[in-house]
């Protein structure tokens, strides 16, 4: 019974997001010409005034590690608290050590 | 004060302390502890200095790496900003206090565990996690801290990984946050698809423009997701797991602060801030109201049936996060009301309130199963003989959370009583119900500790100083927030609710006005 609900649900999901995925309601695939402009705007900014705001050539790691840096430092807390963990986890037993 | 300038520090001293913790440990196990209480602390300095600047000036917003937010010729951000309302001031205050007294308990309480340098970068991780999503105006980077605040959670929950239960509650809360925190990052990655930027703020802005379809999925992914992280009804089965089987100076932490920053305060942003007047906030309010009722019930429920005392405590949360959703919903369906501004001030009381409540009686219970080992409450009659200021402490975060004229909750759950009568008065009956079993709940307990004594319990003690602080300072809190409870609700919670509704507020502090 509860199985059933869930592939139901998991079923409708899948609906739902096959339906925005559709372009003709959703999200546009390969915007280009103007709809470049109207939905990646931001993108189309980092492009133009990457190079001359940042320095760097290469717009993947401008946006990385000088306009979205704070997020960089982020994902690098993310790993050092995920191998802490592990490490913690792993640790021998309390009545092992003695 | 100067806001700005002291806002970074809150993430700059924690994630510096986390960082160094592995260096600092080199020179022992008092360096360590020192450390660890230093950190936190000044996190807690930082933490009241920003609370008090936010509630002088009101909004404030930092931009990273930049003067202004907006890039050059444009009149959109490009840069990651902090946005700190009144409402995020007082997520921030919380956590810092009662993140500073959990460390502070863990000293005494932790003792006798292994890998304790570990367990302190956690702590303070922990930390960093929940400042970060309490600042944010960025909704990327509002999941990267979602993230590190949850997988430092994982491990702690499982971190005493002899026992049975930490591992098995810890790989049942993996599983299900995980899937919780994909959700989100997938109606972040719709939003992005469809409005090409991910600022909260101009977010706002592009969807009052545009309401697709596309939006509402996102919404619902987030609010699927996001009461997966605070505990809701159908799905708070990991809570009652993953609370009780961490240690006790983290179930504070998960029970008091993690539920509420990553469920309550994420939930509350997204649907005031970025969705505001975009969709309907009747619908969205009454999807909220009917999770917050099964929740109440059931959680409150569930706590009057549970012979382990921590198991007992956490399906109370489970019940307290009822009553706040319950004030959530009612404000978001009477957007705009009175009364919707009444049930929204109280869920945010209620918020604060049942973080310092539930913190107490988490270590509380942290006290008992140290001095005693054993958490089953048929063994723990007559802890009031041999224990006397656990107890006492005990009957403060109980009469509290049941809401006891005196003390701090009474406020809180009598802003939500009176704003769900006037709503709709069936929501009022079904909250008294679930005050009702959760005062059934705390009476059983306490009918236990004033019981005979029995042989086990003789032996017991009160705790140690570093173990009795953080109850005493909780409890003196509990006490004098309640001797103050309509001036808080006027002074603090009010304005806060007025600065959450005001969406337009929030939208011209980044877009300067535009």
């Amino acid at each position: 019974m509860k199985r059933t609900i869930a592939y139901l649900s998991l079923l409708f999901i899948l609906g739902a997001l096959l339906y925005v995925a559709n372009p003709n309601y959703g999200l546009k695939f390969g915007p280009g010409g103007k709809e470049w402009l109207t939905l990646r705007y931001t993108d189309n900014y980092y492009i133009e005034h990457g190079v001359q705001e940042v320095g760097g050539t290469n717009i993947v790691t401008d946006i990385v590690f000088d306009y979205r840096g704070y997020d960089t430092i982020g994902e690098a807390t993310v790993l050092f608290t995920a191998i802490a963990g592990a490490i913690a986890l792993l640790r021998p037993w309390r009545r092992d050590e003695k | 004060m100067n806001g700005e300038a002291i806002l970074p520090y809150l993430i700059i001293i924690p994630l510096f302390g986390a960082f160094s913790m592995p260096i600092v440990n080199l020179l022992g196990r008092k360096a360590r502890e020192a450390w660890a209480v230093i950190i936190s602390g000044a996190t807690l300095a930082v933490g009241s200095a920003l609370f008090y600047s936010v509630w002088e000036n009101g909004i404030l917003v930092y931009t990273l790496g930049a003067k202004s937010p907006l890039g050059q010729g444009v009149s959109f951000p490009i840069r990651i900003v902090w946005e700190v309302d009144l409402f995020g001031a007082i997520m921030v205050l919380m956590v810092t206090l009662v993140g500073f007294l959990a460390v502070v308990y863990s000293l005494g309480y932790m003792k006798h565990d292994t890998g304790l340098d570990k367990y302190y970068t956690l702590i303070i991780i922990l930390e960093l996690g929940m400042l970060g999503i309490a600042i944010t105006g960025d909704l990327f980077n509002f999941y990267v801290f979602l993230e590190i605040m949850s997988i430092a959670s994982y491990a702690l929950v499982a971190f005493r990984n002899d026992t049975w239960e930490g591992i098995e509650a810890g790989i049942k809360y993996m599983f299900v946050g995980s899937i919780a925190s994909a959700f989100i990052l997938l109606g972040i990655a719709l939003l992005y698809g469809q409005y090409g930027t991910l600022t909260m703020s101009y977010l706002a802005v592009k969807l009052a423009q545009n309401p697709t379809v596309t939006a509402k999925v996102a919404l619902a992914l987030f609010i699927a997701g996001l009461l997966f992280k605070s505990g809701a009804s159908p799905v708070h089965m990991w809570l009652a797991d993953a609370h009780p089987a961490a240690p006790s100076s983290i179930s504070a932490m998960l029970s008091g602060l993690v539920i509420k920053i990553g469920g309550i305060y994420a939930l509350a942003r997204i649907l005031f801030s970025i969705y505001g007047h975009s969709v309907s906030m009747k619908t969205v309010g009454w999807v909220i109201i009917i999770f917050a009722c099964i929740t109440l019930i059931v959680g409150n429920a569930m706590a009057v049936i549970q012979n382990d005392m921590k198991r007992l405590l956490a399906y109370s949360s489970v019940g307290q996060i009822g009553y706040i959703l319950l004030g959530l919903g009612i404000g978001l369906a009477a957007y705009g009301s009175q009364t919707g501004e009444i049930a929204m001030a109280g869920a945010i009381y209620h918020t604060f309130n049942h973080a310092l409540m539930k913190a107490l009686l988490f270590l509380i219970a942290g006290v008992v199963i140290h001095q005693l080992g054993t958490r089953d409450l048929n063994e723990l009659s007559g802890l009031a003989k041999t224990m006397p200021k656990t107890t006492f402490a005990f009957l403060i975060g109980a009469a509290a959370i049941i809401g006891m004229p005196p003390l701090n909750g009474f406020a809180s759950k009598w802003l939500i009583y009176e704003s769900s009568a006037i709503f709709n008065p069936i929501l009022g009956a079904i909250a008294i119900i679930g005050t009702a079993f959760c005062t059934a709940a705390y009476v059983k307990v306490l009918y236990t500790f004033f019981g005979r004594p029995n042989e086990r319990v003789m032996k017991a003690r009160d705790p140690e100083g570093s173990m009795l602080w953080p109850i005493i300072i909780l409890a003196v809190a509990i006490v004098v927030m309640g001797l103050f409870p309509w001036q808080i609700s006027d002074k603090v919670m009010i304005p806060a609710v007025k600065a959450l509704e005001n969406q337009l507020a929030y939208i011209s502090a980044v877009l300067g006005g535009a």
